[in-house]
């Protein structure tokens, strides 16, 4: 169990959710960010969103079309404010072509498989190199084994996971959207990795 | 799925010879016939011949046969459901006498009882209506493939494929485990155009199988629900529009590449946007009548949201277009900019039947076959609440945040002009009810003071008025209409009431409605301008001049110059309520 392994009421986590809109130029002070998550349809994207910026989750699949956007804003120890201006992605085939719409200047691309599926695995790889390819040259890119709780359906074993994200020099964790377990964590994380110098 | 030489029957089965390469000729024959002889299509039937159908039906059943069954063998036998209809009153739900020379009646023959084909135990809307569960969208029925009895009884399947014969869609059953019945119906397709006719129509006993060729594209219908032949191509034509709608035309490049591209990943999660399209042909009379609806609006209201919606358009939106439920609030189009009302029941079916859109705002690419069937434009579509969304088009792709800020901008102006209010306002008091129809001209208020139900109730007790004619219909037994406009492209249907309470009574007035549409725009019968049709379910009444069409249910009995007059004074009402009932002025249509 993580420090926060379930929080569903964010009012009283550890990170201050800012409602106000930050919508201006971003001062240093004042991060916004764009982050995009990739991955195999099903792997659980708009849920860790939902569970991100909502504090919910829904277990009736609901298809994301084309791409969502949603914002979150959170503060750091340090009395900085992330606004995270978040892209779920589709991630099917049609949309493929098109990712590029949603990718291109992401600061940030989180991508997930569902660690129940060596294929979601596999296509994370695919979007890692597509990313590499394609994607700003200083993105931050997370790896996400999502569905955590689901250990006994595992078929992706973590070591496999976190050998593939250090070859690829992205930072690893599993997830659970079911039961909050690592979202915040995952977003914090990301937070501390942004590079805080340029933030135009 | 074995080999089935052994059906016993095989004069009664066209189809079933056409799959073995031989007697070619009928297919070409009865593709001929059709397309000669049109009215046998959408003539208007005599009734007398039901009984002896319902007879003929059961003594076909008696020698079902199950063991003989190739995915083309529509074997008459193993095809009627007559045990499915209501056994309480076999006379008056028999189906249509296929084997006579009239095509089923406008009555009984054509209803199809449940949205799911099957009759029998469909927990889906059964007569009792009111305590049906809703409709929810979504394939059913997985497990079936061509060998299961249950999926060779639904009343009408649809199926697209690509011209390599690989399945692409089904509404029943796992498309991949259809692959040997998508390769015959393949097989058919290519073998008659080869020979040069272009199959459109067969007829193999009951059942009526459309076929519609685009490119590489195949759509096939196969239904015993006795739709005129036009009606199910209008159909056929409407999935292919979504299917683009959802990928482009370019999708035809893919089989350029590679003609046994598999295009199903291609549709992945898309079931609810098919299953809810197929559904709405049972319901929404856009599908056939080309025109949209508006939601029941104070004119200055529409005229507010109007404004802030050109404003948005003005600023570089190709189409900014506001809509609750299927209904329009106001849409406005770039300069030249038209918007064909078939995209715009396309585009609002997916967005109402995709639950994502609900969740948050999203930004999606989509195509307007009509518009421009080869390019993607993007969709900004975000809820305002429950029912009412905004959809904003544009061509760049980079626009998002722009679209976003227009939103903001037009839920500002809404919210202050009240207009989110009045439409939740128009939703629950519901649209034009025949039984306000003004039956005396000296007691009509004039166009001054509007006839909607809103204007005329306090607000609170919005059923106060009605309950006084519960059961009763409108004047001279009205029970219901829709009015088209020709101009507007834009049509007003009153709301059901009873004795039209059953969504099973509904659905078979909007197939007679079907029917008639079909007759009057029959292209080899001439133009006609009025017809009268008595059945025992109703009196039919549809009027076309240049400017109108209107379709108009009567109760079975009523006297046929009352129900004529009654017409007039309904075109008089809905002349009278345009300026509620209509979007005027802004059509962003072309003409
Ligand atoms: N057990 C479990 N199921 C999850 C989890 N996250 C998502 N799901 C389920 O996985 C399905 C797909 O989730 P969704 O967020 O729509 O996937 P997406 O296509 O990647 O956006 C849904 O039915 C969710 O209920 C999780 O952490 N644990
Ligand atoms: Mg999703």
């Amino acid at each position: 169990m993580g420090c926060s392994s379930s929080l569903p009421d964010r009012n009283n986590g550890r990170l201050g959710v800012l409602s106000s809109e930050n919508s201006g130029v971003a001062d240093s002070k004042n991060l916004r960010v764009k982050l995009v998550l990739l991955g195999d349809s099903g792997v659980g994207k708009s849920c860790i969103v939902l569970r991100f910026v909502r504090g919910q989750f829904d277990p009736t699949s609901k298809v994301t079309v084309g791409a969502s956007f949603l914002s979150q804003t959170i503060a750091l120890q340090d009395s900085t404010t992330i606004k995270f201006e978040i892209w779920d992605t589709a991630g099917q085939e049609r949309y493929a072509a098109l990712a590029p719409l949603y990718y291109r200047g992401a600061a940030v691309a989180v991508v997930v498989y569902d660690i129940t599926s060596p294929d979601s695995f596999n296509k994370a790889q695919y979007w890692v190199k597509e990313l590499q390819k394609h994607g700003s040259p200083d993105i931050v890119m997370a790896l996400v084994g999502n569905k955590a709780d689901l250990q006994n359906n595992r078929e992706v074993p973590v070591q496999d996971a976190v050998e593939y994200a250090e070859k690829n020099g992205m930072f690893f964790i599993e997830t659970s959207a079911k039961t909050a377990d690592n979202i915040n964590e995952l977003f914090e994380e990301i937070a501390k990795r942004l590079p805080r110098v340029s933030s135009s | 799925m074995s080999d089935s030489d052994s059906n016993p029957n095989p004069l009664e089965n066209p189809f079933k010879s056409l799959s073995l390469n031989e007697s070619q000729s009928i297919v070409a024959n009865e593709a001929v016939e059709r397309s000669a002889n049109g009215d046998s299509v959408n003539g208007i039937a005599s009734e007398e011949e039901e009984e002896n159908t319902v007879g003929l039906i059961r003594a076909a059943e008696a020698q079902v046969d199950e063991s003989s069954s190739s995915g083309v063998a529509w074997r008459e036998n193993s095809q009627y459901e007559a045990e499915d209809f209501a056994p309480s009153s076999p006379s008056s739900s028999g189906y249509a006498g296929e084997r006579g020379s009239s095509t089923g009646t406008s009555a009984g023959p054509i209803e199809e009882v449940g949205n799911d084909g099957i009759v029998r135990a469909d927990s889906f809307s059964n007569a009792g209506a009111e305590s049906a569960a809703p409709w929810v969208p979504g394939k059913r029925h997985l497990d079936e493939d061509d060998a299961s009895i249950s999926w060779r009884k639904r009343k009408k399947h649809f199926f697209v494929l690509s011209h390599s014969g690989k399945p692409i869609y089904s509404r029943y059953g796992d498309e991949h485990k259809l692959a040997g019945f998508s390769a015959t119906l393949q097989a058919i397709i290519s073998f008659v155009q080869n020979g040069g006719d272009r199959v459109k129509f067969v007829r193999a006993g009951k059942h009526q199988v459309i076929f519609l060729v685009k490119g590489p594209i195949y759509l096939v219908c196969i239904s015993c629900t006795e739709e005129p032949y036009e009606a199910l191509r209008g159909q056929l034509e409407l999935i292919y529009g979504q299917m683009l709608l959802i990928l482009t035309k370019s999708v035809n490049r893919c089989f350029e590449k590679n003609p046994k591209f598999d295009m199903t990943p291609l549709l992945g999660g898309t079931d609810a946007v098919f299953s809810s399209l197929i559904h709405s042909f049972s319901w929404n009379p856009a599908t056939f009548l080309h025109a949209y609806t508006c939601l029941p609006l104070a004119y200055s209201t529409r005229q507010a949201a109007g404004a802030i919606l050109q404003d948005v358009a003005d600023s570089g939106v190709l189409f900014a277009i506001l809509m609750c439920k299927h209904k329009v609030i106001s849409l406005v189009g770039a300069q030249k900019a038209s918007l064909h009302p078939d995209d715009m029941l396309l585009l609002a079916n997916f967005v109402l039947s995709s639950e994502s859109f609900r969740t948050s705002e999203s930004f999606s690419p989509i195509c307007l076959p009509r518009f421009n069937a080869m390019a993607f434009l993007y969709a900004y579509v975000h809820y305002l609440d429950v029912d009412t969304y905004l959809m904003l088009l544009t061509t760049s792709s980079d626009a998002f945040f722009h679209l976003k800020d227009c939103r903001t901008r037009i839920e500002v102006v809404l919210l202050k002009s009240n207009v989110l209010s009045e439409v939740q306002r128009s939703m629950l008091d519901g649209g034009l009810h025949v039984e306000d129809l003004p039956v005396d001209p000296s007691l009509r208020l004039g166009s001054a003071c509007p006839h909607l139900r809103q204007d005329r109730i306090a607000p609170g007790s919005p059923n106060r008025f009605r309950e006084v004619n519960v059961g009763i219909g409108g004047p001279s037994g009205l029970w219901h209409f829709i009015y088209r406009s020709i101009f507007l492209d834009q049509y007003v249907s009153s709301e059901f009431s009873a004795p039209l309470n059953s969504s099973n009574q509904q659905k078979r007035l909007y197939r007679a409605y079907q029917k008639l549409y079909a007759s009057m725009h029959d292209r080899g019968s001439g133009p006609h301008k009025t017809q009268f049709r008595r059945d025992e379910n109703y009196v039919l009444l549809c009027w076309i001049t240049q400017d109108f069409e209107l379709y108009a249910a009567f109760d079975p009995l009523a006297d046929k110059a009352l129900a004529i007059k009654t017409c007039n004074q309904v075109c008089q009402w809905v002349r009278d309520l345009e300026n509620e009932i209509f979007l005027l002025g802004a059509s962003p249509f072309s003409w």
